[in-house]
């Protein structure tokens, strides 16, 4: 029982989920999706009509929630933080990444032993990192890190290795999540109930239309009967 | 040192902090913070609702992120301290397994343990805030008249309760009452999104 789920949970990604804000939120909100309307229906404290209303308009709310979060987040905060980060810290000698996504490939890559990193699963990753993307630091191309150079009989760093010689670049990752976590706030607790009332009052007002239409119906006919 | 330096090195050391260890745990409690301060606060804000309502309403979301809040922080504290053992039991790096339960408690806390807690405890905590409140009331109108001495209007014989019935709805009538139910609720009670 045990064993499964440890693998599971370090498996390389239930690390990145775990590392990336991004992630982590999607999964928090999707939880959130499925969970809080399916307690609210096993509450006993109000009537069945009731339960049923609010677990509906609690679900239309986080998936709205999910939509405003994909829509927005990565485009706007992930991406525009870490453009911001690189204005900001352009002293700091940080790889010229072309956007968020770069960097975040390069860090997964990173964190995989040089094995993993060929495996044909990775080769997303691999083909986002340009050849011609270098560290300013030693003019050494990102690439050279992680795959290793067979003219050259450079051979690829460790992640530990990586880690000591500051390889990772903890900055820029780090500007890419508090962005992120800027723009989890703002989204989910500024502009999500603002939208919402613009979305979800309309929708929830038309269920309940419906059902009251329904529930007439429903008198009609028994009193035909 | 200016205060452009002092601040460029905090949100360089956050940042770097951030980068070397991001925890589940921090964008959740941050959303946490932030939800129980602004939903409470547009709630207030609302011009369509009465006081009382709205009061009730901010107050119950404000519950509903400090349960959250407190939730997120005892279920990591409590699931922590078993990554070093699982790690010698297991043989992976303990610090893999630290990360990974502490995803995992942020999705059983989210998914599970919030809303459960907020079913068991919400209802009981604002019926009681609401007895308090009315009893509130009712002192402060029975000290008002005892001062004025009212004694105006007072009906001295006792009713005879057993002749009062409740009055027996039509089906379209109680439908409507239920809507009306559904629509204050969906003003108050309910609000979604804790």
């Amino acid at each position: 029982m045990l064993g499964p789920l440890v693998n599971m949970i370090t498996s390389n990604k239930f690390q990145t989920i775990a590392q990336n804000t991004d992630a982590c939120v999607k999964l928090e909100t999707s939880l959130k999706a499925v969970g809080r309307p399916t307690f609210t229906l096993m509450d006993k404290h109000t009537d069945k009509e009731t339960r049923k209303y609010a677990a509906t308009k609690e679900f239309l709310y986080q998936i709205l929630c999910l939509g405003i979060y994909l829509a927005i987040i990565p485009a706007v905060f992930k991406n525009g933080g870490f453009k911001l980060a690189q204005r900001i810290f352009k002293k700091e000698g940080m790889p010229a990444f072309k956007n968020a996504k770069q960097m975040l490939s390069y860090h997964h890559l990173a964190y995989m032993s040089p094995a993993e990193r060929c495996n044909p699963k990775n080769k997303k990753f691999l083909d986002l990192i340009d050849k011609d993307l270098i560290n300013p630091n030693d003019g050494t191309p990102l690439y050279e890190y992680l795959m290793g150079n067979k003219e050259k009989h450079i051979e690829p760093l460790s992640k530990k290795t990586m880690e000591n010689k500051g390889l990772m670049f903890e900055l820029a990752k780090g500007s890419i999540e508090l962005s992120s976590i800027i723009g989890s706030v703002i989204g989910l607790t500024i502009l999500a109930p603002e939208i919402s009332h613009y979305i979800l009052h309309p929708v929830m007002k038309a269920i309940d239309k419906k059902s009251s239409l329904k529930a007439r119906n429903v008198n009609a006919f028994d009193k035909k009967a | 040192m200016g205060l452009s330096n002092i601040l460029y090195d905090k949100l360089k050391k956050l940042c770097v902090s951030l980068g070397k260890h991001n925890d589940a745990l921090y964008a959740v409690l941050a959303i946490a913070v932030f939800k129980g301060v602004m939903r409470p606060t547009f709630t207030m804000m609302d011009k369509k609702s009465d006081r009382e309502t709205k009061k009730y309403a901010a107050f119950r979301e404000g519950l509903t992120e400090a349960i959250a809040f407190a939730s997120y922080i005892l279920t990591h504290k409590l699931v922590l301290p078993l990554a070093v053992p699982i790690a010698k039991k297991t043989g992976k790096s303990p610090k893999k397994v630290k990360n990974g339960l502490s995803l995992l408690s942020v999705c059983l806390t989210a998914g599970i343990i919030i809303p459960f807690i907020c079913n068991l405890t919400l209802k009981p905590i604002m019926d009681g805030v609401k007895k308090l409140n009315d009893k509130r009331k009712n002192s402060k109108t029975d000290s008002f008249d005892r001062i004025l001495d009212i004694k105006e209007n007072i009906v001295s014989e006792k009713i005879n309760v057993s002749g009062i019935y409740s009055p027996q709805l039509s089906a379209p009538s109680r439908s409507l009452l239920d809507a009306v139910r559904r629509n204050s609720l969906q003003n108050a009670a309910m609000k979604v999104g804790g």
